[in-house]
Formats: structure tokens, C-alpha cells, sequence
């Protein structure tokens, strides 16, 4: 049965801003107003109304939250004020604790796995290193041939001083500081997550 | 008092420099042998207004005539306090319309005539001007009927009884409130345009039962109503009882009645008992408890559909206006009950104007859910309620949903028999079918109110929605139009208002719309009658009743003073004080008609004074030019135009007759209503009048002008005249 | 004035549109004094600078003229044009107003001639016609001005232009030293009627007005079409007088939408309905788009909405567009989502109209009294009390709304005077 409500509510409570989903009025600004527009399977509008319809798979194993660069044109543009990039980051996240993300999904995989784990080592990133696990992500002979497309690119960046040739980098001044603030972010998110279900 | 005309001529603005001021002065002065005639360089100017105000008081000049400007312009100037005013139009039509180069003495010939044309057929026709008597009667009643007790009916009554009049409120059931009395709460009509307000019938009725200028007749209904504004006799019959009143005036407020649901099988009407109208949901909620009518169990998963039976050619073509709104705020019945309900609302389009839009998004916060489709499939679900299926347009699939209760928003017909004026029988109503008459009108055109489309009343609906074409008879709410309860209010308001007007008018003795305030109306000359029918026929506004021998039985305060009946009365009986068959005739018989070798085509123009009129000015406003040869002769109404003209300009020698007037059919601009159609249907017949006289049937043509076709005017006209050019000219210009 | 009888049966009406006209002259028609202020130099308001109506199709003035003649032939209606309210003290059945009469340089002997405008040779913005083309510092706004007495604009009163003109007036009407006067009336209760104003369309960046030439609004669209606007009524696209062949229509340019007004402007789809029709008549191979989000075609307007839906030359898409672009050739180029296909469209057109909404005028121009209730919108909210709003100034309403408005508060306005508040 569509339009089971079940699925929406959870969205509404648990996924940020969520609630707002309720509000949206179908009108398609948003789609028009995303520079990646072309490449979403689903347009925040649509997603929208899946979300109201109960169709959760097709939700969260949309990819379409995952290719929002936070422009915010779509919020600006809202006719009905929804926060549309708050609510697209907030689906992402409740498709990823939901274990609902494809693996391969590349800006999952990259934010979770890659780049969270990369600064957290040292509180800074360390683009060599960070390069090197996305592009061999998907086994050596791929890892290779992403480093040869991307070669020109990187010898310009080493040149300039945007990228540094070590695989790893000093931590931070103060890094137990960092750490300690991020224990206590996942603490407190873990709380919130208790309390809400 | 014996009648005494002032002429006075302006030669300001430009007439003097145009016309030869002095030669019009002797046309009226030995001519017209006007007794007194006067010349002035700016008559609206205080000097000129202070010279005839002096002639009036000092040499008893109690009719003028002014020969200036369009009667359009300077009216303040000319309020002269008499009734026997006329205005001959020299600037905009002798001066402003014509090409005259300087030096072109034929063109400066040509000016000068028109101008003394026009102001032969002034003097004649202020000659013939009588003053209007208005009529009045001692035994007029200023009382008001309302007929239906519902929202509309009940605030209609309460702001006449407010104003200080006496309202009858006539109600056929026991009780008042009518379809809102069924209701559990009604939507939003204040800011924040959120919540759902407390039904008001309860209140509304206590006031309007306890005001002391309030009589309800409840379990009533109208058995007769006899009469005509001011004068209207109404019998009121309550089971076996049959009680008179007399009233000034009358609205109908008789409400809706809901579209009948057994036709909407493709909805699910008769799937189960699940299936239900939304003032069965009204009252279900009103009652109490939001149920499965099939088990009883609670309905906290509830869809509405709207547009049941509205916006379909099938059904209701119209939107029913309120349907949304209402929907939306029993979407809030179900919340208020149950807080995990599931509403949802299927749509075609969600139509919440103005601040209404808050209240949609309110329900939307409240979780409400909107689809847009149509509805496929509607079965008993497995475990009970409903299953239905949607065809969901904004997902681009077939949907089923499975709810408790689905509710169809059905829409309104009116509560009011009306009848096609073209085609006299009553409109929605099977053959057979018994109808249910509101008013029982004893006018010769019916017991009903003409309709205008659908079923509802007849108005003149962008501009003046409250005329309709049974004088002194307004409809209010949903009757006249759809439209939900705060809506209805406010148009209770204005009815009561034209109400009031309309038992004011009438005790001056005054007409109402479109000529508001006008003193005159037909007197008929009943030895000349032949009884032919066609004034009763042809009133737009149903003002003439008939007697057994077909005599017309004229009543004065039904008159909206168009003067059809005039027009359509073949023997010339019908005449107002200042407005009459022959008045018209004399005046168009003084043009002086050129001999035929003098190549000067005389052409008649009747232009309604409403549309036509004002475009000739704007025209002249903005520089456009017209032949000399037309003379023009304003009308009150198209419908006026009698076709003895047409034989009197012909047999006068004009070479041919223009008629102007406004736009007919559906989407009638007529003021009248009927007035320009009516006036086509009787040049139909004009050939044979010409044919009786040997004349081209092309010499009378029939144009329908907007007042915004100035510009299209000279066009118009120099075609016309260029036309009867070609023919050869009228030969009576010889006798 | 003063006159205390008098003055308890008199009923002010600020705003001479068809919400105003209507309630003056259905007050007077009843017996009722009336005073009517009108802001600008003739009547009519909004309605007056509309080509047709829906869904007739018919024109404004011809109603109008109904109601001009109504007030010509009624001598209780006082009819103050150029004049506004500017304070108001008092209860119901007893206010004192202060009225501000503007000059307008021309006295009560104008006859309309026309001499001066003719002679005049200063040309100014013509903002009857939102500018769109020129008009003559001294003129009347329209053939069709009620009244006919010509005015001149403030500025131009005071060049040396305007005092030469004086000359030229065989009457002696005009007066450029004229100043502004007050008037102060008793009255029993007041209608506000002071309608609407076209929502700012420079504020919906995202849609280029004002950037874009070929990106219109709905009323100067009006005026566009008008016999009386800026190229005697024929459409052409405004950045190069070229036929047009493709044009949009966009609804909901700010309306329905909390970044500029949260309401729902109620008339504007079917002014663009009407409007499509415009552009049939003109281009019968022309094509049109109205891009919507619901179609509002209330009551029985949804005929017109079927008969305009019977044009196959229109394509209807439900969406609001997300942005104009504009290519080298200056045609606007509309961007956005089709909600009914999930497709998105970029497409060219050779004109945009924006559907834009009103705007109370009660948010500018506060009516200056104590106690009246506005919503959040600037919406007057009536609630009892001798003050009574109508009209648009209500609520956005269509012609027939405002007539049936207008006539409830004379009704509400003569029941104040009958009970003295």
C-alpha cells in the first residue's frame, strides 16, 4: 500500500530537518534551481514526494542526496522556505545509519570511509594520502588508471604547493584538543539518537 | 405651468471659430421660433451658468437647451435643478469629428449644416420633453422578503433588520441554518486563516430569531408572489395555512443542495458504506465520533476527493468553489481526533485564494498528505475500509491507498428554478419532473428567475452580479453563484443593500440599474393596443404582465426604463414623458434633407447612449474624423429603436440608417440584457419594410460597438457612407 | 459639510477603483451623502487600466461608464480626485477627516478642449501605462478619464513651460501656482477601498525583470495589448518591436511564495488565461506556455478556463519555473521542472509575462486611525467598527468579488450612520 505514512514520520522525526518534508507544494523550483540538476535521479521535489508516498528503497538508495554541493539555490528559491539542502543532507545521513547506501555509492564512500578517517589522523588532511585511498578504492588496476588520467592535474597542484608529496603529515598544534571535541560531537549525536528513538 | 424654452448656444471651445454661431442662433429663434435663444463664449464658465440661472428665475425659462458640448462633459455646470434638459451635441460631433481644411467652403457648408441639424432635432426634441411624474403609490412597502433560512438567507435578513427595515425571513424546514447547521466547524475567515472556527449558526440564529425587525415563518414556503417591487404580495404558506404580506423587496438565499452522489459510481459511491459525501462527513464529525460507517472502527486513515462531480462535463461543468477549503478542514477533524491520523487529499488542482493559501499549508504542517490524480479504483479493503486506487500524477504511477473512509467533496447546484429566457422551460429538471418553484412569480414570463448558465440566475455577473432580470428580486449565496460561507456572508450583505435600495428607489418613484434614479417610465395608450404581445414578449426585465385579452398590464416598479417595449410596439402606444416613438420620429423628420443633385447623402446613426455614445466623444477626443453627411440621434438602449424610424428616416429621404449597439449572445454586453439582440431580430424584418418602399435592403445596417472602438469608428462609419454612396439616392427625397 | 445632519448620513469612500466606485454609488442610490477621495486624477483604479475582463472579454469601461454616469446623474456623491486622506479622529458615527486635495493645476473651468496639451511640448513617463511610452506633461490620463478635466504634473507645474501654457488656455483653467489644500469633513463611517498595487517584479530576481527586456509583467502585458497603450494595442516584444511568436506565461511570480508574498493573488491565472487569448487574436500560429501550479479558475470561471484550454496552441505545464536566462538575441530563456514528467526544460521564448500578484496598498498607505485590524499581509481585517475595508483591500479579489464587496460595505457603512455609531 502507497502513502503509508510510517516511513514519512520516521523522515519527519529522525532525518534533520525532516518535518519540513510535509511542507513541500510540488512546484519544481528546486529541480530547476540545482546546478547538478541534470545528474540527480531524483529531484529534491520528488524525493519529497516518495518520501510521502512510503516509498523508503527508492528513497534511500536514491543517489540524489549524495550530489548536493550545498549551493543553496534551491533554499533561496523555495517558495515555502524549506531548508532543501539541510533536508537532502539530513536524508543522506538517515539513508547511511539506515544501512541503506549502495557501497559503491562514491560520495558515501569517500566521506565515511576516506576523508573522515584522513583528517581525523592528524586534524588536517593529507591530500597524498587522500588521493591515493579514492583512487585505488576500487582495486590497484583502476588506482593506476585514475592516476594517469589525473596526472597532469597533480604535477600542476605539487607544483604550486597544493598538494603534498608525503602520504602523511604532522598532526596539529593542540591535536588532543580536536580529539577531544569530536569525542565529545559523536557522544552527544549518540545521546541525541537515544533520545529521539 | 406652461413650458418655456432657453436655448443657449456656446461658442466656446472652438464652435464659435467652426460655425456660424449667429445662423444657429436664427434656426432656433425664427425656425424653431424658440422664444428665447442665446448666444455665449463660455457657457459652462460661471458667467454662462449664472445667465441661464438668471433667464430661469427672472424670465421663467423652465426648459433648456444647450447647445455645447457632449451631454457627457460639465453635467455638475448644467445641474439646472428642471427635469426638461436637453443637450445638443456641437463640439465633439460638429466640430471635433469633421475634416474641414482651411478655405474648403463645401466641408465648412457641410460643418455648418450638421451643427444645424443637430440642433433642429434639440429643439424638437425638447419640445416634445415633458416632465417625468414618478410614480408613487401610498400603499408601497419598504419590508423585505428573504426566502431561505441558511447562512446566507439569515445574514441577508439580520443586516436589513440592522439597517433599520423589517425583514421577513421564510425558512421550509423547521429550524434555521440550513446546510451549515449540518456542519461541525467551519474554516478560517480571520488571520492567522489557520484554524478552525466555531460554527456560527447557532449564534446567528438566536439574533436573528430574537430581533425585533425580524419575522421568521419557519416550515414555510412561497405560494404566490403577485406584484412588483414596492407592491409585491406575497402569500406565505405554512402546511394548511396561508398567511398575505406585502413587501418592497426580495432575496432569494435558498442555498444548495449537494450533487447528487449515486451518479458518481466512477468514484466508489456504492463500493461500501465507506464511501461517503462530505456533509455526511460533516455530520458524522459533528455527531462525535470519525468511524468506518461499515464496522464502526476508528477512521483515522481518511481520503477526500474533490472535485466529485464538479469540473466535469459529465456532471457539474463548474467549480463549486468551496470544495477545497472545506475539504482541507475536515482533513483537520480527523487530527483533532486522532493524533496519528493519515489524511489525504486527492486533487486536481488545490484551489485556496487569497489568505486561504495559509490555510493549506496549515493542514499540510498538520501532516495532511496531497495527491494529484484521479481516482481508478475504489474495492473493500482485506481488512476492512477501502482500497483506492489513484492514478498519481506528480510520482507518474498507479497507487493504491488504504484508508478508513473516502469522502467525495461533492458540489452545489442551486436551490432556485430558473428558466432559459430563450426556451421557457425549466432548466435541470427531467421531463416530468415536478419543480420546485422558490418564488412563484405570477409574471406572464413564469414563475421562475431567468437563468443565465447552469442553472444559477441570471446577472450581469462581472460588473453588476447582483441585477438580475426580475426587478427587485436579488439573489445571495450559493444560489447566485458557488461560493463557501464567508463569501456568502459578505454577498448577504450586498443583496440586503440592494434590497434596501431597491424599497428606496421605488418609494421615489426612481428606476434602478443601469439607470439608477431615472423618473420616467412607459405610459401605454391602451385604446391603440392591438394585442399583439410583443412588449410583454420582448421586456428583458419581465416588467408587463397580460391581461385574458392579451392586454399588456404594465407594472411602472418593475421598469428599469430601457424603453424595449417602446421599441417593440408596432403601434406606437408605448411612450415615456421624455422618450417617445414620436419624439424620435419628429426629430429625425426636422433634418433637412439636401436635394438629390446636390450629392449630399444624409445618413442616420442611433447609437446607444451606454457603449456607442461615449465611443462617438472618445472618438472625436482623439482626432478621428467621420463624414458630414451622418446625423446621429442617441438611444437609451438599442432595444428601444421602434422600426416605424427606419420608414420615417427613409421616407424623410435619409439614404440610409446606421444602428449601433452593444454586443449580443453569450457574454451579452447589453446593459439591458436584451436590448441590441432584440433590436437585430426586428431589423430581420426591416427588408420588408423596405421593399414596401422600393429601397435597397443594404440602406440599414446594424454594427455592434464597444465603447473602446473609437478607434475603429471613422472606419465603421465613412465605410457606411461610402456604401450608400454607391446605391443611388433615396428617391423620396423628392416628396 | 458641517452641517450635523448632514454630516451623520455621510459616508466617506477613500479609493475610487471598482471596490470604492461601487460602494459610493450603491450608498448614494440607497439616499446616503457620500464622499468619494481618489488619489489619482480620474476614477477607476486598476480596473480601468485593463484591457478586457475575464471571462467575457469585454472592457472595463463599459461598466465603468455605468458607474460615472451613475455618479453624473446622483448629486449626493462629492467626488475629490488628486486628494488623500490624511488623518481621521473620532468614533463610528462621528469621524473627522482630514482630506489633503493635491493641486492639479487645472481649475474646474477646464473644459477638455485640449488646447494646452496640444501646445504643451514637454513629454514625460506615461504612468498609466507603466512607462512604456510618453505622454504630454498636461493631459488627461485617458479618452475615457472621468473626470475630463485635464491636470498637470507637479514637476512641470513649476517650469517656466507650465506658466507660458497659461496663456494658452481660452478659459483660464490652468493655475500652476495651485498648492496643496486641506479639507476637513464630518462623516458617520468610512469605507476603504485603496485597492492594490502590482507586485515589485524587480524583487523575483531569480526571473530577470528589469534586467531582461523581453521579461514583462502581467499589467503592463495589459497596457501592452490596450488600444490605448504604448503601440495602439499591437503585441510586439519589447526590446525590438518583432512580432512574437513563442511567448510564456508565468504564474505565481511571486505569489504563493514566502520570499515575496505568501498569499495567493486569486486573479492572476486567469489574467493570463485572458491574456493568452489576447495573443490568439493577434498571432493565430503563435505558441503559447502557462507554466502554473494549480490552475485557479473558481466558481464558474472554470468555463473560461475550458474555453482557453480548447486553444491547442497553448501547452500548459505545471511547474514553477526556477529561473529566466537570457541568450545573445535577448529572448528570455526559462529554466525549470515539469512536475508531470519529471523532466526538466530549458526553453526560449521570444517574450516572458510574469504573472505578478497585488500587493494591499493598506501595507504603503496605513489607514490613519486608530483601532483597525491589519493581518499579517497588510490586509485590512473587518471587525466591526465604522471603518470598513473592501475590496482588495481586503483580500486579492477579481472584478465581480470587489463589486459584491463593495457593495456589502455601503451597506455596513449606512448601518453606522443609522445607529450613530
Amino acid at each position: 500500500m502507497a502513502y503509508d505514512l510510517s516511513f514519512a514520520r520516521d523522515v519527519y522525526k529522525h532525518s534533520e530537518m525532516g518535518h519540513w518534508i510535509k511542507m513541500c507544494m510540488q512546484c519544481g523550483v528546486c529541480a530547476g534551481s540545482c546546478p547538478l540538476g541534470p545528474h540527480w535521479e531524483h529531484s529534491p521535489r520528488q524525493l519529497f514526494q516518495l518520501v510521502r508516498a512510503g516509498k523508503k528503497e527508492e528513497v534511500l538508495k536514491s543517489s540524489s542526496m549524495w550530489m548536493c554541493t550545498s549551493c543553496y539555490n534551491c533554499i533561496v528559491r523555495c517558495p515555502r522556505h524549506l531548508p532543501i539542502t539541510h533536508i537532502v543532507h539530513g536524508l543522506a545521513r538517515y539513508a547511511s545509519e539506515q544501512g541503506m547506501v549502495d557501497p559503491k555509492q562514491p560520495t558515501h564512500r569517500f566521506a565515511k570511509e576516506i576523508f573522515w578517517k584522513n583528517i581525523t589522523a592528524t586534524g588536517r588532511v593529507a591530500e597524498m594520502l587522500l588521493t591515493m585511498r579514492l583512487y585505488f578504492a576500487d582495486g590497484l588496476a583502476q588506482g593506476i588508471k585514475n592516476g594517469l588520467e589525473m596526472q597532469a592535474q597533480a604535477l600542476g597542484m605539487l607544483k604550486t604547493g597544493r598538494l603534498m608529496p608525503l602520504p602523511f603529515r604532522s598532526k596539529i598544534k593542540g591535536y588532543a584538543g580536536f580529539r577531544a571535541m569530536l569525542d565529545k560531537a559523536q557522544e552527544l549525536e549518540a545521546k541525541h539518537k537515544e533520545s529521539k528513538a | 405651468m406652461e413650458k418655456k424654452i432657453g436655448c443657449y448656444i456656446c461658442s466656446g471651445c472652438g464652435i464659435g471659430e467652426a460655425l456660424d454661431v449667429d445662423a444657429l442662433v436664427k434656426i432656433a429663434t425664427k425656425e424653431q421660433k424658440l422664444p428665447l435663444v442665446k448666444k455665449h463664449e463660455f457657457l459652462c464658465g460661471p458667467e454662462g451658468v449664472e445667465l441661464i440661472r438668471n433667464d430661469m428665475s427672472t424670465s421663467g425659462v423652465n426648459a433648456v437647451l444647450l447647445a455645447a458640448c457632449s451631454p457627457r462633459v460639465k453635467v455638475d455646470e448644467f445641474r439646472l435643478g428642471t427635469s426638461l434638459l436637453d443637450r445638443v451635441n456641437l463640439r465633439e460631433q460638429a466640430v471635433w469629428s469633421l475634416e474641414v481644411k482651411e478655405g474648403d467652403d463645401t466641408a465648412e457648408e457641410d460643418r455648418q449644416m450638421m451643427a444645424e441639424d443637430n440642433l433642429r432635432m434639440g429643439c424638437v426634441k425638447i419640445k416634445k420633453m415633458n416632465p417625468p411624474e414618478p410614480f408613487q403609490d401610498p400603499s408601497f412597502s419598504k419590508d423585505i422578503l428573504v426566502v431561505g433560512g441558511g447562512m446566507a438567507g439569515m445574514t441577508t435578513a439580520l443586516e436589513i433588520a440592522e439597517t433599520g427595515y423589517k425583514a421577513i425571513l421564510v425558512e421550509q424546514s423547521g429550524q434555521l441554518g440550513g446546510m451549515v447547521a449540518r456542519m461541525h466547524k467551519v474554516s478560517p475567515s480571520k488571520p492567522p486563516y489557520q484554524h478552525l472556527q466555531e460554527n456560527p449558526v447557532a449564534a446567528l440564529a438566536a439574533k436573528v430569531e430574537g430581533h425585533a425587525n425580524i419575522v421568521v415563518h419557519k416550515n414555510a414556503t412561497i405560494a404566490k408572489t403577485i406584484g412588483a417591487p414596492g407592491l409585491f404580495d406575497v402569500s406565505i404558506q405554512n402546511g394548511g395555512h396561508v398567511s398575505q404580506v406585502r413587501v418592497g423587496s426580495i432575496v432569494v438565499a435558498t442555498g444548495f443542495t449537494p450533487y447528487d452522489a449515486s451518479k458518481l459510481d466512477h468514484l466508489g459511491q456504492g463500493t461500501s458504506p465507506d464511501v461517503i459525501t462530505s456533509l455526511e462527513f460533516e455530520e458524522m464529525a459533528k455527531a462525535g465520533q470519525i468511524v468506518r460507517k461499515s464496522d464502526g472502527k476508528p477512521a483515522k486513515r481518511v481520503a477526500f476527493s474533490l472535485c466529485a462531480g464538479s469540473r466535469d462535463k459529465n456532471h457539474l461543468e463548474y467549480c463549486s468553489a468551496a470544495c477545497c477549503t472545506y475539504s482541507l478542514k475536515q482533513a483537520l477533524y480527523v487530527k483533532e481526533q486522532y493524533a496519528d491520523a493519515s489524511t489525504y487529499i486527492l486533487y486536481q488542482e488545490i484551489r485556496t485564494p487569497g489568505q486561504m493559501e495559509d490555510f493549506y499549508r496549515k493542514v499540510q504542517d498538520e501532516g495532511g498528505i496531497f495527491i494529484k490524480g484521479d481516482i481508478q479504483k475504489v474495492a473493500v479493503g482485506t481488512a476492512g475500509g477501502l482500497s483506492v486506487q489513484v492514478n498519481d500524477k506528480l510520482l507518474r504511477s498507479s497507487e493504491t491507498l488504504a484508508v478508513d473512509l473516502l469522502v467525495l467533496a461533492t458540489g452545489m447546484k442551486p436551490n432556485v428554478d430558473t428558466v432559459d429566457p430563450n426556451n421557457p422551460s425549466p432548466v435541470g429538471v427531467a421531463a416530468g419532473a415536478e419543480v420546485k418553484h422558490v418564488l412563484n412569480l405570477e409574471y406572464r414570463q413564469g414563475p421562475s428567475l431567468p437563468e443565465l448558465k447552469w442553472g444559477f440566475p441570471d446577472s450581469h455577473f462581472i460588473c453588476f452580479p447582483y441585477e438580475t432580470r426580475r426587478t427587485g428580486i436579488y439573489t445571495a449565496g450559493p444560489a447566485r453563484r458557488p461560493m463557501g460561507i464567508a463569501a456568502s456572508m459578505t454577498d448577504a450583505t450586498g443583496a440586503a443593500l440592494k434590497a434596501i435600495q431597491a424599497v428606496e428607489s421605488v418609494a421615489r418613484g426612481a428606476a434602478v440599474h443601469p439607470r439608477a434614479g431615472d423618473l420616467s417610465y412607459p405610459s401605454f395608450r391602451q385604446e391603440g393596443c392591438t394585442q399583439c404581445k410583443r412588449c410583454t414578449e420582448e421586456c428583458p426585465f419581465g416588467a408587463i404582465n397580460e391581461d385574458a385579452k392579451g392586454n399588456p398590464l404594465f407594472n411602472p416598479t418593475r421598469c428599469r426604463r430601457c424603453g424595449t417595449c417602446m421599441g417593440a410596439c408596432p403601434q406606437k402606444i408605448i411612450s415615456f414623458a421624455n422618450y417617445s416613438v414620436d419624439m424620435i420620429g419628429a426629430m429625425l423628420k426636422e433634418v433637412e434633407i439636401p436635394e438629390e443633385d446636390a450629392e449630399k447623402p444624409r445618413i442616420l446613426i442611433f447609437a446607444c447612449e451606454n457603449d456607442s455614445y461615449p465611443a462617438l466623444d472618445a472618438m472625436a477626443r482623439e482626432g478621428g474624423k467621420i463624414s458630414p453627411y451622418v446625423r446621429i440621434i442617441p438611444l437609451r438602449c438599442l432595444g428601444s429603436m421602434n422600426l416605424v424610424w427606419i420608414a420615417d428616416a427613409m421616407s424623410t429621404g435619409f439614404d440610409g440608417v446606421l444602428l449601433m449597439g452593444c454586443r449580443h449572445g453569450e457574454d451579452y454586453q447589453c446593459h439591458n440584457v436584451r436590448g441590441s439582440a432584440l433590436a437585430e431580430i426586428r431589423l430581420s424584418k426591416v427588408s420588408e419594410t423596405l421593399n414596401r418602399l422600393q429601397l435597397e435592403s443594404d440602406r440599414v445596417k446594424m454594427v455592434e460597438i464597444n465603447i473602446m472602438d473609437s478607434h475603429k469608428l471613422p472606419g465603421i462609419i465613412n465605410s457606411f457612407v461610402a456604401e450608400i454612396q454607391k446605391l443611388p439616392a433615396n428617391p423620396y427625397k423628392e416628396f | 459639510m458641517t452641517d450635523g445632519n448632514t454630516a451623520r448620513r455621510t459616508i466617506l469612500v477613500v479609493g475610487g477603483g471598482i471596490s470604492g466606485l461601487t460602494a459610493a454609488v450603491e450608498a448614494a442610490e440607497v439616499g446616503y451623502e457620500v464622499i468619494l477621495v481618489e488619489k489619482e486624477p480620474q476614477l477607476g483604479g486598476r480596473v480601468s487600466q485593463h484591457n478586457k475582463y475575464f471571462p467575457k472579454l469585454c472592457s472595463p469601461t463599459c461598466g465603468l461608464e455605468i458607474n460615472f454616469q451613475r455618479i453624473r446623474n446622483n448629486s449626493r456623491i462629492q467626488v475629490y480626485t488628486l486628494a488623500e486622506v490624511e488623518t481621521i479622529s473620532g468614533t463610528a458615527g462621528n469621524y473627522q477627516v482630514a482630506i489633503r486635495r493635491n493641486p492639479r493645476f487645472v481649475n474646474e473651468k477646464c473644459t477638455g478642449c485640449g488646447d494646452c496639451s496640444q501646445a504643451c511640448t514637454t513629454e514625460v513617463d506615461n504612468p498609466f501605462n507603466f512607462g512604456l511610452n510618453k505622454v504630454k506633461a498636461i493631459r488627461n490620463a485617458h479618452v475615457m478619464a472621468y473626470p475630463s478635466q485635464y491636470f498637470m504634473d507637479p514637476l512641470f507645474a513649476k517650469t517656466d513651460e507650465a506658466k507660458k501654457l497659461v496663456k494658452i488656455c481660452p478659459v483660464g483653467a490652468i493655475e500652476p501656482d495651485q498648492q496643496a489644500m486641506t479639507l476637513n469633513v464630518q462623516v458617520a463611517s468610512i469605507v476603504w477601498a485603496t485597492g492594490w498595487t502590482p507586485y515589485n517584479a524587480e524583487k523575483i530576481r531569480p526571473y530577470g525583470f528589469g534586467r531582461y527586456a523581453n521579461v514583462t509583467t502581467n499589467m503592463r502585458f495589459e497596457r501592452m495589448s490596450s488600444v490605448h497603450g504604448p503601440n495602439q494595442g499591437a503585441i510586439v516584444r519589447p526590446s525590438d518591436n518583432k512580432e512574437v511568436r513563442n511567448i510564456a506565461f508565468i504564474q505565481c511570480a511571486g505569489s504563493r511564495d514566502h520570499n515575496y508574498l505568501p498569499f495567493c493573488s486569486r486573479i492572476c491565472c486567469l489574467a493570463s488565461m485572458k491574456q493568452a487569448t489576447y495573443v490568439r487574436e493577434q498571432y493565430p500560429d503563435a505558441k503559447i506556455t502557462i507554466y502554473y501550479i494549480d490552475l485557479r479558475a473558481m466558481d464558474r470561471y472554470e468555463a473560461f478556463l475550458q474555453k482557453v484550454m480548447a486553444d491547442p496552441g497553448i501547452r500548459w505545464i505545471k511547474s514553477k519555473p526556477s529561473r529566466i536566462d537570457e541568450d545573445k538575441e535577448l529572448n528570455p530563456i526559462v529554466i525549470g521542472e515539469d512536475t508531470l514528467t519529471g523532466q526538466r526544460y530549458q526553453e526560449t521564448y521570444d517574450m516572458v509575462v510574469l504573472a505578478t500578484g497585488m500587493e494591499p496598498n493598506c501595507t504603503t498607505e496605513k489607514v490613519p486611525a486608530a483601532g483597525v485590524e491589519v493581518d499579517a499581509y497588510g490586509f485590512v481585517v473587518n471587525a466591526g467598527g465604522g471603518i470598513i475595508g473592501t475590496g482588495c483591500s481586503l483580500s486579492p479579489v477579481d472584478v465581480a468579488t470587489s463589486v459584491q464587496s463593495g457593495t456589502a460595505a455601503a451597506l455596513k457603512a449606512i448601518q453606522t450612520a443609522v445607529k450613530g455609531g
